[in-house]
């Protein structure tokens, strides 16, 4: 599925920048480009050396007062000019929008070929200026792609008509709204389940969870659990759903979770 | 009802998210910038154990979980309610066991108080929430920013990103860390609830760096916000912090998490 050519150009030339700026390499070319190339900054990978241990690193500094420096330079474009409108919910229409750029990006056309996925969460984004596209209408679109075991995490200019930033990692986003209740039919259909259940359990709610330990299936495959219970009651039982194989792999009293 | 509220010396925006609750964003107080945004990302719960049951499947402690704060969970509405001296929003999420009220509290005189209640029993006794804040803080201005925390009985500066737990040490008013600016001299002083063991991630602000739609990252990986946290320095620059309570369950619950956030110089 190729993406289509010029739609920048055809969609809202109004909105582009008032001076030239670095455009993304998918959009200067008219090719598809490597995700890395795309980002319009600094990736939000999580292969940074993850340091939470780390000491605080700090150095002398007297008083407020005395630390205080002249202001350096002009202040940027700032966002004291920020839109307010630009954070607004979007439309459904935004959301489509949104999904459809998305999924025609050939970065991606693996995943929508293939189309076991699930939309986490389209929401709207505010970049700061100076950034070129701090004055576009962006949308977060969060996707977990079965085919690939993968976290697709983009932002959407929907006044260019690309994406602009992507980021595909092994990373777990929350639970979509149909992969709630799918755990809850695998949980509901699954006859280990069933047997353990008392009069008046129902599904209560339905957790994002991951294993601690290795050894825990839970700990590298997508995976929720789903906990019964008598309405207005204590939960009674926990199911953790493997949604990769949409399979039950763990029935515990919620005694003992 | 609108989402813009100019009142008790503030002008602010919200908005409910999908999973990170209300969302205050732009943020003025005194015709003054002092927010970009702030959110509630996530709440993690774990469990723990007191001892191994003889049915048990060997894994003595599971992995945490968690639930979005946002449209799905939310019960009633977002409301806006004026108080002796301020203004606040507020609302309450349910889901199964857990319930929670979530509070964004103005106050006139430039205290600010972004609170999580804790309702609910869980399935046992035995948990810990970890409610996760996000603050960006842009004094006057995006930049030319720096974060201090008050240690060895003086406040000092951050050199670079990290991780800076709440040790116990605080100024007289009960402040631990602050972020300054250097063009106004205006500061945001953060004091963390006694009770919260709180902690503190403070990272550069990088577009692309958003708070993610879940803690989790790969496996075997650090989770958010922690997986952010690098080297780079953080004097005279965009910063963001997050900050962390980690609230065990007791049968004195509801608890009350969250910091006091104290503006200075506007």
């Amino acid at each position: 599925m190729a993406p289509p050519k010029n739609k920048a150009a055809a969609k809202r030339p109004a909105k582009a920048p008032a001076k030239p700026q670095p455009k993304p390499a998918s959009v200067a070319s008219g090719k598809a480009a490597p995700a890395k190339a795309a980002k319009p900054a600094k990736a939000a990978t999580p292969a940074k050396a993850p340091t939470p241990a780390k000491a605080p690193t700090l150095a002398k500094a007297p008083t407020l007062a005395k630390a205080a420096k002249p202001a350096k330079g002009p202040k940027a474009a700032d966002i004291i000019e920020s839109d307010p409108s630009l954070f607004a919910p979007l439309t459904p229409g935004e959301a489509a929008d949104a999904l459809r750029t998305l999924t025609e990006d050939r970065r991606v056309a693996g995943m929508a070929k293939v189309g076991r996925y699930r939309v986490v969460a389209t929401e709207p984004l505010v970049v700061k200026p100076p950034h070129w596209i701090h004055n576009h209408r962006l949308v977060r679109v969060v996707v977990y792609d079965y085919s690939a075991d993968r976290c697709v995490d983009a932002c959407v200019d929907l006044d260019a008509g690309i994406v602009a930033h992507l980021d595909i990692t092994k990373a777990q986003p929350m639970l979509s709204r149909e992969e709630e209740a799918i755990a809850v039919s695998v949980a509901t259909a699954d006859a280990a389940v069933q047997v353990q259940l008392e009069l008046g359990d129902h599904p209560m709610v339905t957790m994002h969870y991951w294993g601690k330990e290795p050894r825990d299936l839970a700990y590298s495959r997508r995976s929720a659990a789903v906990v019964f219970g008598r309405h207005g009651g204590h939960p009674s039982l926990v199911v953790v759903v493997d949604l990769l194989d949409n399979q039950v792999t763990s029935v515990v009293p919620a005694s003992q979770w | 009802m609108s989402n813009v509220i100019n009142e008790a010396n503030w002008k602010f925006h919200w908005r409910l998210t999908e999973s990170a609750g209300i969302m205050i964003y732009l943020a003025e107080y005194r015709g003054r910038r002092v927010l970009w945004e702030a959110s509630l990302p996530y709440v993690t719960v774990d469990h723990q154990r007191d001892a191994l049951e003889p049915t048990s499947d060997g894994l003595d402690t599971r992995g945490p979980w968690w639930v979005p704060l946002g449209t799905r969970t939310l019960a009633g509405n977002v409301r806006v309610q004026p108080f002796r001296g301020g203004i606040e929003l507020s609302a309450d999420f349910t889901a199964g066991p857990y319930h929670y009220q979530q509070l964004w509290r103005f106050h006139d005189d430039g205290r600010l108080s972004p609170w999580l209640t804790i309702y609910g029993s869980g399935l046992h006794d035995q948990h810990t929430y970890h409610p996760h804040w996000r603050f960006d803080f842009d004094l006057d201005g995006a930049g030319h920013d720096a974060l201090e925390s008050f240690t060895d009985g003086r406040w000092q500066r951050v050199e670079e990103e990290g991780w800076f737990p709440h040790t116990g040490e605080a100024d007289d008013t009960g402040f631990v860390w602050r972020q300054i600016d250097f063009g106004s001299n205006c500061a945001v002083h953060l004091r963390p609830h006694s009770w919260d063991d709180a902690e503190l991630f403070a990272v550069r602000y990088h577009d692309g760096e958003w708070a993610p739609f879940s803690p989790r990252a790969a496996a075997g990986s650090a989770p958010f916000p922690a997986a952010y946290v690098g080297r780079e320095p953080l004097d005279d620059q965009d910063v963001a912090i997050w900050y962390v309570a980690h609230v065990h369950f007791d049968q004195s619950f509801p608890y009350t998490a969250g910091p006091w956030i104290k503006l200075d110089g506007f």
